[in-house]
């Protein structure tokens, strides 16, 4: 809109600069010029001489740079900045959508790996590829840490994003006067979410993760506990229930009445809550097994309470799904609330989601269902979507998942993009912390991500100081090396002791799904990094994210576009 | 306002009256209902609306919301991190803070305060995980190419110097000295190393950083190596594009042997080694340049450089060590002496800023890249310090409204801070977690620190040596070592590693673009490196329509 008044503006400044002195001739002879402006200063007149012609190269001048396509695509880069510039829109809620992606454990380096692969899965060299959201307009970095905790876990930066204070590693949705696992010290200190606000203004609201539901990622949308592991009534001490606390799994299917318990509102509740952790919603108790189940018997609680009827029970008209079947049987122009739990545990890792029992939708198709659901309200909704298990296999020190699962989650933002107005739509893509992930030097361009280290003009790997080859991606620490084959399942690597330090991989494929990395330090489970992660951001209030940030921040970048405070405490008075 | 200094008032009395928090939160409910109540009708819960890092953030999105997005600039510095990774950038951060008294996470280095930023994605053409030449002719060009080579386009063959010509590409440097502004070079690396040689020079191999080190084929198919090309910067832009130019007024940082003879009568009160000079062809370049520039002026120590007159000197060449400078903590260990990197930093932009027309200056604190080879976390934090001090005073040094400064790395390094230790433990320290005051163990039963590296040269307890570099005189020794009784923040501690090479290396993750000023706004999202160049450009509209 702007960009040819800028560009008017932009070649007068620069032939007022070329033309120097000339702007005393100018003004004298121009008798268009006003006179009340601010006097040019006097200079020397030059009125007899030709312009001096600016000093400096022209694209014909350079033309081995202007012709190479690499430097055009900087020029073209340069006017795409220029349009984003003009197109951004700083008014307070104008984003009627915020939907937030979120990659558990999806640092920089995941990311950049995870863009090579999905390159390389598309037969380019794989470096110059970009992942869905890469080609957002802004960028940040997010500064991870808890209030407690110098590398965080995903309870406390979660709460930071959802609720925008930081607090304490493994608490949800309270601040940092609380006492992990101390049940008496929530009450007073349980703060509000993006996802609460939402929904006192009369937003539909999602939430969709590829882990248990109860996760500490997506718990922290909609629940307030002392302790992230409170997931179901069974891992609650006896003093935390009698204390009145509620465990994460009966907070969300009493989203409705507790918020509007706390705040005297009304609101209609979650319209949508897909993801794992079916386990946590029914009583332990073979007979409530679902054809879905893995364990001999599924549920864990052990009040005797199936949450699933009690959700069926309150929402009438909602459906609750299963299975890949139920999933898409649903249509969403005449659903007005879903919920779906679609394994007893965790979801499938993207690339072992054909091993689950009853079928499972991908992220993507979880993403797609959530914003046609959602978007038959016309105040807007509120979605998050977290990709839980780029942690778990990062964990389990297997890149192959942590990647796949990356990539998957591209397609799931790809389809957010694809199904909303971008003028009304704010879109951000982050992650709550990395891992100690690294992608080692020096691999030839289009070397195989997940391969060997071939140097530059080799074609053999080459070898360390002891003579073995070694691979591109590594881990710091964790359970180390292991060679699993055509195990699609990273968690499979739990079975066995860790087995740090280096082995020989001469004749070890290490691009096969179950290949695990070695690691130098053993550890139980591979641990999360500290180092900041990388905020992608679109639509109206996208241009706040840049710049190095407190994660918690991202809040108040939804807050802003959307105007969340606001609009609730307008709707509820 | 009102509200931000009630946060504040409040964050301050938390800290005061730890003991009282219940009862003071009862208070603070109050004050709060009674004086944001026109904004928050008691939806938002109060202490939530008066939490520090509630009350910070709004002001963050506050300050955001009025950035100006003006477009040119008369001055630009770029700052290069070789070799600093985001993971650097966080944990230098840390260590700043602790160094300063703080927890540490909550710090910010100076440019991380910068409005605006991208990541950059650093591959080369013809490599996933780049080097410093490839990377820094992206930066300075606007167009990748391939690994080791300078100023040259992909259609090279490194190491060949008949495939040079026809494919030299002009440098941001070049464009800004052609345009008649004043342009500065500093490093702490050689003045002939790959990032600050892809400023001004044009060859097949980095390593042709004198005529000693080229091939006698090289030479006789007439490329000049990188320190000839250094001092001859002026004929040769002049004779390449058939311009005047009066050539690069500020040149700092160490390599002296490139500029020297091998002989040791050439030697400098500052030398090292036996025989200083490196060059082979009997040249004495630092005559050459004060010949060619009378009223220029040569320094190789502090007492030299401390006794420049910004506002009088026109010239300035600076060889303050024979190789590489110091590391910023072993900088009391240099011969003759030494300016810090801010130091050299400030003198630059006094000299340069003498020029109406405005300046192109570039930054590289090159030693960070360094450390980390060396498998060394304290100098590699330290000299980041040292980068984030340099940029600081940049920004004190100039204005604002027409300085484009951009901070940046070309690559990052296998360097990562491992969890959980808890909040303000030593970033240099073993982890200690969350609630605990003993070191955490791994499952070998042994404790482990906080930073470490897939690979490189591993362990070593040097102590006090403040020099990473010693860590060369012993062949690689990785794997896990007992660091029980090893104070792991001295100096001397290297990090363990689990891949045993000569040396660490680069890594492959995108590096980060911080940027203030005019242009700055064109960092966004994610880029290709070479996008940094074009951000230069459209600043200072070095490329003429």
């Amino acid at each position: 809109m702007n960009t040819l008044n800028k560009l008017t503006l932009a070649m007068l400044v620069a032939s007022l600069t070329a033309c120097g002195g000339d702007n005393k001739k100018n003004n004298t002879t121009d008798p268009v010029v006003d006179n009340n402006e601010t006097p040019i200063v006097d200079k020397p007149s030059i009125d007899q001489q030709a312009p001096i012609e600016e000093a400096g190269l022209t694209k014909s001048d350079i033309a081995v740079s202007t012709e190479n396509d690499w430097y055009k695509a900087g020029e073209s880069g340069i006017t795409a900045a220029q349009a984003n510039v003009d197109a951004i829109i700083k008014e307070a809620g104008a984003a009627k959508n915020v939907i937030l992606f979120v990659g558990d454990g999806m640092g920089i380096s995941t990311i950049t790996a995870a863009r090579i692969l999905d390159g390389q899965n598309k037969s380019m060299a794989g470096e110059e590829n970009s992942l869905s959201f890469e080609d957002f307009p802004f960028s940040g970095l997010a500064k991870t840490y808890n209030v407690d905790a110098q590398t965080p876990d995903s309870a406390g930066t979660m709460t930071a994003m959802m609720s925008g204070i930081k607090t304490d590693v493994g608490v949800i949705g309270v601040d940092e006067d609380i006492v992990r696992g101390d049940c008496s010290t929530v009450a007073g200190n349980e703060v509000i979410t993006a996802l609460e606000l939402a929904e006192i203004a009369g937003k539909s609201t999602g939430v969709v993760s590829t882990a248990r539901i109860t996760h500490a990622t997506p718990a922290a949308t909609y629940s307030h506990a002392a302790d992230r592991n409170w997931e179901d009534d069974g891992d609650m001490s006896t003093e935390a229930k009698d204390a009145g606390c509620k465990d994460i799994a009966a907070q969300l299917v009493n989203f409705e009445s507790e918020l509007q318990n706390r705040y005297g509102v009304s609101v209609d509740g979650i319209e949508v809550v897909m993801g794992g952790g079916r386990r946590s919603f029914l009583p332990k108790d073979a007979s409530f097994n679902s054809t879905d189940a893995v364990s001999a018997v599924e549920g864990d609680r052990t009040d005797g309470r199936n949450l699933v009827e009690e959700w069926k029970t309150r929402y009438s008209t909602g459906v609750y799904v299963m299975d890949q079947a139920g999933f898409d049987a649903v249509d969403t122009e005449n659903t007005p609330r879903l919920f779906g739990l679609f394994n007893e545990s965790h979801m499938q890792y993207e690339a072992d989601r054909g091993n689950d029992v009853a079928g499972e939708p991908s992220i993507a198709e979880m993403t797609e269902k959530a914003i046609g659901v959602l978007d038959n309200n016309n105040k807007g909704f509120f979605l998050m979507v977290e990709s839980g298990r780029i942690d778990h296999a990062h964990h389990a020190g297997n890149a192959y998942n942590a990647l796949n699962d990356t990539i998957a989650l591209s397609e799931a933002i790809q389809a957010a993009v694809d199904n909303t107005n971008p003028e009304e739509t704010l879109i951000i893509v982050t992650a709550d912390h990395g891992h100690v992930f690294t992608i080692a030097g020096y691999p030839k361009r289009g070397n195989p991500i997940l391969g060997k280290v071939v140097s530059v003009g080799a074609t053999e790997p080459a070898t360390a100081s002891d003579g073995m080859p070694y691979t591109t991606l590594g881990y710091t620490n964790g359970l180390g090396f292991r060679d699993l084959g055509a195990e699609t399942d990273a968690d499979a690597s739990y079975s066995a002791a860790a087995d740090a330090g280096r082995k020989d991989l001469t004749s070890v494929d290490t691009t096969t799904p179950g290949y695990h990395q070695e690691a130098m330090i053993p550890l139980g489970s591979e641990t999360h990094s500290g180092e900041d992660v990388g905020i992608f951001a679109m639509g109206p209030g996208s241009h706040l994210v840049t710049g190095t940030n407190e994660q918690s921040v991202i809040f108040h970048v939804m807050n802003h576009a959307a105007d969340l405070v606001n609009k609730a405490e307008a709707t509820a008075n | 306002m009102a509200q931000s200094f009630l946060g504040d008032l409040l964050s301050w009395l938390n800290d005061k009256y730890d003991g009282e928090i219940m009862s003071f939160k009862m208070n603070s409910m109050v004050v709060m209902t009674l004086l944001a109540s026109s904004v928050q009708a008691g939806i938002l819960p109060a202490d939530q609306a008066s939490n520090a890092w509630f009350v910070d953030a709004q002001e963050a999105i506050a300050t955001k919301q009025t950035q100006a997005t003006s477009e040119k600039a008369k001055n630009v510095i770029l700052f290069v991190g070789d070799g600093m990774g985001i993971s650097t950038l966080t944990a230098a951060r840390i260590l700043d803070g602790q160094n300063n008294g703080m927890d540490g996470e909550e710090n910010a280095l100076s440019f991380e305060a910068f409005p605006f930023s991208a990541l950059v994605k650093t591959y080369n053409v013809d490599a996933q995980t780049p080097d410093s030449a490839g990377t820094m002719t992206a930066m300075m060009s606007g167009l990748k190419t391939d690994v080791g080579v300078i100023g040259v386009d992909e259609d090279i063959e490194r190491g060949d110097c008949t495939t040079v010509s026809g494919n030299e590409v002009v440098t941001a440097l070049e464009l800004a000295e052609v345009k008649g502004l004043s342009t500065g070079i500093i490093s702490t690396a050689r003045i002939t190393h790959a990032t600050p040689a892809a400023t001004y020079a044009h060859a097949a191999d980095r390593n042709w950083e004198d005529d000693g080190d080229m091939s006698t084929t090289a030479k006789d198919a007439g490329c000049k190596d990188i320190a000839d090309q250094l001092i001859n910067f002026e004929p040769y832009l002049e004779a390449r594009y058939n311009v005047d130019v009066d050539g690069i007024e500020v040149v700092m940082g160490g390599g002296r042997r490139s500029f020297l003879p091998k002989d040791a009568a050439f030697n400098s009160a500052d030398a090292v080694s036996a025989v200083e000079g490196d060059r082979t062809d009997g040249r004495n370049l630092t005559e050459e340049w004060q010949a060619k520039y009378s009223n220029g002026t040569y320094v190789i120590d502090q007492a030299g450089f401390d006794a420049i007159d910004a506002d009088n000197t026109n010239k300035l060449f600076g060889l303050f060590n024979e190789s590489h400078m110091q590391y910023e903590a072993d900088r009391d260990n240099d011969v003759a002496g030494e300016p810090s990197l801010s130091e050299m930093t400030e003198t630059a932009i006094n000299i340069l800023d003498n020029n109406e027309k405005g300046f192109f200056l570039m930054v590289e604190s090159g030693r960070i890249d360094h450390a980390h080879h060396a498998g060394n976390a304290f100098n590699a934090l330290n000299d980041a310090i040292e980068l984030s001090k340099a940029v600081q005073a940049a920004v004190d040094s100039t204005n604002p409204e027409e300085t484009l400064i951009l901070v940046t790395a070309d690559h990052g390094h296998v360097f990562t801070i491992a969890g959980y230790p808890k909040r303000g433990n030593p970033i240099l320290g073993k982890v200690v977690s969350v609630g605990a005051t003993e070191p955490a163990t791994a499952s070998d039963g042994m404790p482990y620190t906080t930073l470490g590296y897939t690979n490189g040269l591993g362990f070593r307890d040097l102590g006090d040596e403040t020099d990473a570099d010693a860590s060369y005189s012993a062949a690689a020794d990785n794997g896990r070592y007992d660091l029980t009784a090893i104070d792991t923040t001295s100096p001397g501690f290297h990090q363990e590693a689990v891949i045993p090479l000569g040396s660490e290396t680069h890594s492959g993750e995108d590096i980060a673009l911080h940027a203030k000023g005019p242009s700055a706004q064109m960092a966004q999202g994610v880029v290709e490196q070479n996008m940094i160049f074009h951000i230069i450009n459209n600043a200072l509209a070095l490329v003429k329509e």
